[in-house]
């Protein structure tokens, strides 16, 4: 494929081609499964298209984008196969409900009646007690199907799925527009240390009024913040990366180390707070990228490398489940004093990663409380488990698959089911996965897309990766270029990290699926991102062809003093 | 707007097919486009190097530390990519199949029971094939649902089972096996799509006679078996205690039966429980001798008792030392239950004709007595359509021990069906009953669905030996005659129906149980002979009281039998007093019903005198009178 707006324009008509196909397979599907799904909703997200289709005609017509345009149509890729996926879950009324047993039981009930309708003679219905008089065994039918969602065009219009896609594209628009401009990344390079102290403000009072990890309702608001951390990061490296190289005994100077050590650790604290371990695992992998790339040491390579295996050590064997301790020599000795340090969260999030079909004993502290508070709701469970130590352990097991393993353990089956090509598009059960619509999306796309669906995802990232690293490799300041890393690796390891948790690769941590997953700030953050990294690769193709076409707005001429940085040529 | 296609399905997963190509085929256009690119520039650093150096120099000015490691990234991260891809491939792959644990809990997969929610399954109807008297069907219950009920639930529970432990007929017959679902790519390919059956399934249960069986069984805990022997159609099987298909729904009331172990109403003991045979096993020895051609023997039986090797114990009736029967031959040997009778016979014919006889009838032979204990399911014994039903209902194998070379003490006690033939089910000893009530000395494989035809499992006596033993079997209940069951069937017999039978009675060790019903135990430890604890376990305690377990094999009408039955009452005493009763009632239950045939009816005929039998072989399962469910596409062919 040229490097075309027009042909990547042509892609994305197909994309939209294949996205109508799409959900008519969901439309289709959801009559066969005893619901009608809502058309304005269908419509809607095929709408969004248009705006695509404008930011295409925008970037290529107003900026004369002449950056990579892969980065783009990859990350549309993603973003209507989540889309979809999204749409095929908030149609189905068992998803949504409240009272879910209630909502499946009523799509049963409407299958059942329209298979007694067709196959069962009048003998049979009569000892049902069901009228056999065929016009009414119509009507029930019809009435069975006429169960819509009750989305109009109006509530549409001022629904947040309608308005956080049109947010966010807009972000990509502003993000490239202030990344396009030296005057503005100058500035930032210059105040990064300032800008992730302001940044600090809101984010406290974010922490201040958050529960749980959430925010106004179910909203994570910091997600934003995520940019401002990444360029104070890329800006503190930029100044100071040639200091970092030049060690004594394999260790660069303190005065060099001081200033990017705390700059690294002041995003840990407010995350910290939040318990969102998976930013953090996200911020830590995208810092170390970071550091690796700029300062090229073996010894200082060798020392994070080290460390991280360390930590992940630690971290593992704190939560290996106690049995397996005991069976290895002092290793109980040794977890003591990191079981006493670790979180609840993680405890649990590890056991769940290592050990997650079998239940820990009901003592173990962060699952006694659950344990205790399944068996309060249920006194006739407590009855049973007070009986004998193995009916306990059958409780336990039971507990165990109705709360916390619930939903890992319904996304693994339904990875399991999905198989090489996957159920068919609404013809999987992915809606009894919770929140499959956001930080579950790639287990609802592994059981109704399958292998196939991973497949696609999988490389999609890895065609998005490497778009944003050839962005970096041909940036000509540092500071663009640790700007265009940091991001491709956030987005990266994000998407891994979350995917991982989901198969099982890596522990669950409560983290999106980048341009995939449903969720506000998260999709607006991305989509910011990508816009930033359009702008980076737009100012490697002007400053390839400086010649071809004078632009207001660019930077000086060859000769003329350059603000930015030169590229390290070492 | 609904239309039902072949596959309804096949248009959305063909829909979702083009949607997934579509989406590879353009990953893989970007992801060509961008390695054409790169190979294109590979080292391009643009505006840095003046265009006019040569090309090795623009290259080393390009490939910058930095630059390295950003190229190192980008390889890191499509291994990290590919590797988490590969956990996906595994459970979408392998976990099914490797993954033990993931097996096991595969019940907690929501999946399984949406599907089954989801589509109705087919009716049950019992023989009569009426769907007035349907053991399962579809009714609109409160509130406006359509749902399952059972108008025999109590009485066919563990025939029928529940979505929970192991599958009963329920599952077997409209269970979705794993897997059955397709993926969209079969689906759209049209492959052979394995749906779950759901038209009506005609069993061979009576539902009046399971009634009976159920009333008859009240407040005692036994079974009862009831076969006809042409045909090996099941027309009762019932064990109490039972329970309600709708109480265990309640996950809580199900791990309370299932802890229960003095009740076990979750146990089918007509399939799955072991008991004691006393002299119904005599039956069993009985037709070894037959089929050895040693039935015309005689033995003496003396108040001494049989001293079957020496230094054993000797062998002596239950009256003791008082109960003389003096020399005699197989006949009388029945007729009174004589134990140094079949002891003497057993040990005569060898273990090893008695492992021949015992195969023919479907009681596996070891030689050794712990695999004899093992309790493997027989599912080979049932005649079905589809494994799973005979997984379903297979029976916990019946045993017996024969080793060349065994003591002859230990054979003679398994003669009279004590020792080693305590591993008896009264699935098997109905079995071994209809055995000889087949007019042909066969064995039929028992059948459950109506319309299977029938099937022999094997040829186990001549017509003409099956015939003599038949009428042996009848001297126990022939009014004239002294046998065992002669009080109970006088009734019977007075108005014109003449049964054979045979009774049993015997003592079981029991555990001792505690409320919940689980068997109470104690602490044990096992000592070196320094008296230091080597190993601490727990021993189940031994009820002082024996329980006295009351038999009754039965066969009806004696010379063309059309039920063959086994009876059982735990802790009900002497055969004849507990057990005989039952299959009498039994009996004339299915006299009234029509199951045993025209001529039974009382009055019709007097003994002696009926027509000729009809010709088993020639035999055919009843046709159901309802109209054949309407098939569809989407349904497998089962009837």
């Amino acid at each position: 494929m040229k490097n075309r707006a027009s042909s990547h324009l042509i892609a994305l008509v197909l994309i939209f081609g294949f996205q109508i196909a799409g959900y008519y397979a969901v439309y289709q599907a959801a009559l066969l499964r005893g619901y009608e799904p809502t058309v304005v909703g269908a419509v809607r997200d095929l709408a969004l298209f248009a705006v695509l289709f404008g930011v295409v005609v925008w970037l290529s017509r107003n900026m004369k984008f002449q950056g990579n345009w892969v980065l783009f149509t990859t990350a549309v890729l993603l973003f209507s196969i989540g889309s979809l996926v999204q749409y095929r879950l908030y149609s189905d009324p068992e998803y949504n409900s409240r009272n879910k047993a209630e909502a499946r039981a009523e799509k049963t009930e409407i299958l059942r009646r329209r298979y007694v309708n067709q196959f069962y003679g009048p003998d049979k219905k009569k000892l049902m007690g069901m009228p056999d008089n065929p016009e009414a065994a119509q009507l029930q039918v019809s009435e069975a199907v006429a169960r819509r969602s009750n989305i109009t065009a109006g509530s549409a219009l001022v629904s947040y799925n309608t308005w956080i896609p049109i947010i966010a594209f807009l972000a990509l628009g502003v993000a490239f527009r202030l990344c396009n401009s030296d005057n503005f990344l100058n500035w930032v390079q210059r105040h990064s240390f300032i800008i992730v102290l302001i940044t600090l403000v809101p984010l406290f009072a974010a922490v201040a009024t958050s529960s749980a990890g959430k925010a106004l309702g179910n909203m994570t608001p910091w997600e934003p913040s995520k940019i401002p951390f990444l360029l104070g990061f890329a800006g503190i490296l930029t100044a100071y990366y040639r200091d970092l190289a030049k060690t004594y005994w394999g260790m660069p100077r303190a005065q060099a180390i001081v200033p990017l050590f705390v700059m690294a650790l002041i995003p840990f604290f407010p995350f910290f707070v939040l318990q969102d371990f998976g930013q953090l695992l996200v911020f830590s992998g995208a810092y170390a990228t970071l550091y690796l790339v700029a300062v090229r040491r073996w010894p200082q390579l060798l020392l994070f490398v080290g460390s991280m295996v360390l930590v992940i050590g630690v971290l593992v064997v704190g939560s290996l489940p106690p049995d397996t301790q005991a069976k290895v020599p002092l290793l109980p000795t040794l977890s003591k004093p990191v079981q006493a340090v670790l979180p609840a969260r993680i405890k649990q999030r590890f056991h769940l990663w290592l050990d997650g079909f079998n239940p820990p004993s009901p003592d173990v502290a962060w699952w006694k409380k659950d344990y205790q508070d399944a068996l309060q709701r249920e006194p006739r469970m407590k009855e049973l488990a007070e009986q004998s130590p193995g009916m306990q352990k059958t409780v336990n097991v039971d507990v165990w698959f109705d709360r916390i393993a619930f939903q890992p353990a319904q996304a693994t089956f339904g990875i399991a089911s999905g198989g090489w090509t996957g159920r068919g598009l609404g013809l999987g059960f992915a809606e009894v996965i919770p929140v499959a619509d956001s930080d579950y999306i790639y287990a609802a796309v592994g059981e109704e897309m399958g292998l196939v669906g991973g497949a696609i995802i999988m490389l999609a990232l890895i065609v998005f990766v490497s778009a944003g690293v050839r962005t970096a490799i041909d940036a000509r300041d540092m500071f663009t270029k640790l700007c265009a890393a940091g991001l491709t690796a956030f987005i990266g390891f994000q998407a891994l990290v979350n995917i991982g948790g989901i198969t099982r690769a890596l522990p669950m941590t409560g983290i999106t699926l980048p341009f995939v997953s449903h969720g506000g700030f998260s999709l607006i953050t991305s989509f910011a991102m990508l816009g930033m990294l359009l702008a980076f690769s737009h100012r490697n193709a002007r400053d390839l062809r400086p010649a071809k076409s004078p632009r207001p707005n660019t930077r000086p001429r060859a000769g003329a003093p350059d603000p930015l940085i030169p590229e390290a040529v070492e | 707007m609904f239309l039902l296609q072949a596959i309804p399905e096949k248009q959305p997963a063909l829909l979702s097919l083009i949607y997934m190509a579509g989406l590879a085929l353009m990953i893989l256009w970007l992801a060509v486009g961008l390695l054409r690119a790169m190979r294109r520039r590979r080292y391009s650093v643009g505006g840095v190097t003046p265009a006019d150096l040569p090309a090795e120099v623009r290259e080393r000015l390009g490939t910058t530390s930095t630059n390295r490691g950003l190229y190192a990234l980008r390889w890191f991260f499509v291994l990290l990519a590919l590797s988490v891809f590969g956990f996906h491939v595994y459970w979408a792959r392998y976990a099914e199949e490797k993954n033990e644990r993931f097996q096991e809990l595969s019940y907690k997969d929501l999946r399984n029971r949406r599907l089954s929610e989801s589509t109705l399954r087919g009716w049950i109807l019992d023989r009569t094939g009426k769907l007035e008297s349907a053991l399962a069907l579809y009714r609109v219950g409160d509130g406006g649902r359509i749902r399952r009920e059972y108008p025999l639930d109590r009485e066919m529970a563990q025939l029928l089972g529940t979505e929970r432990g192991d599958a009963g007929l329920e599952r077997a017959l409209f269970g979705i096996q794993s897997g059955a679902v397709p993926e969209a790519l079969d689906v759209a390919l049209n492959k052979d799509v394995k749906q779950p059956a759901n038209l009506d399934v005609q069993l061979t249960i009576h539902g009046e006679l399971q009634k009976a069986v159920v009333e008859q069984l009240k407040d005692r805990a036994g079974a009862a078996v009831v076969i006809n022997p042409q045909t090996g159609e099941v027309l009762a099987m019932y064990s109490n205690p039972s329970y309600s298909i709708g109480e265990v729904q309640d996950e809580s009331t199900w791990i309370r039966f299932d802890t229960d172990k003095r009740n076990a109403p979750l146990v089918n003991r007509a399939l799955r429980s072991y008991y004691i045979p006393g002299s119904t096993f005599k039956t069993v020895t009985m037709i070894a001798q037959f089929l050895h051609g040693t039935h015309n023997e005689k033995y003496l039986c003396s108040g001494n008792g049989y001293y079957a090797q020496p230094g054993a114990k000797s062998i002596l009736d239950d009256g003791g030392a008082a109960e003389v029967h003096g020399v005699i031959g197989v006949d009388k040997a029945y007729e009174v239950s004589c134990n140094q009778y079949f002891a003497q016979a057993a040990v005569k014919l060898g273990p090893d004709k008695m492992k021949q006889a015992a195969a023919l009838i479907g009681i596996g032979a070891y030689e050794d007595p712990v695999d004899a204990t093992r309790g493997r399911r027989q599912t080979e014994i049932w005649n079905v359509s589809t494994p799973a039903i005979a997984r379903a209902l297979a029976p916990s194998e019946a045993t017996i021990v024969t080793k060349v070379g065994m003591r002859p003490y230990d054979l003679a006690i398994e003669g009279f069906g004590q020792g080693y033939a305590g591993q008896m089910t009264p699935f098997q000893m109905a079995l071994s009953a209809a055995a000889i009530a087949n007019l042909e000395g066969k064995l039929m494989k028992p059948k459950i669905e109506m319309n299977v035809a029938p099937q022999p499992f094997h040829q186990v006596v001549t017509p003409d030996k099956a015939a003599q033993m038949r009428r042996i079997m009848g001297l126990v209940n022939d009014p004239k005659a002294g046998g065992t069951g002669r009080g109970v069937f006088m009734a019977l017999s007075n108005s014109g129906l003449v049964t054979g039978g045979k009774t049993g009675t015997a003592q079981k060790d029991v555990p001792e149980y505690d409320k919940n019903g689980e068997p109470r135990t104690v602490k044990k430890y096992e000592r070196d002979r320094k008296g230091n604890v080597i190993r601490e376990y727990q021993q189940i305690v031994i009820s002082e009281e024996k329980r006295i377990d009351s038999w009754f094999l039965c066969i009806a009408p004696l010379e063309y039998p059309q039920v063959a039955m086994a009876v059982i009452i735990e802790g009900g005493g002497y055969g004849s007093k507990a057990a005989a009763p039952v299959a009498a009632a039994l009996v004339a239950k299915a006299r009234e019903l029509g199951l045993l045939g025209q001529a039974a009816q009382p009055g019709a005929q007097q003994p002696g005198a009926q027509p000729a039998p009809p010709k088993p072989g020639a035999r055919q399962p009843r046709r159901s009178p309802t109209p054949a469910p309407v098939a569809n596409g989407r349904v497998a062919q089962r009837r």
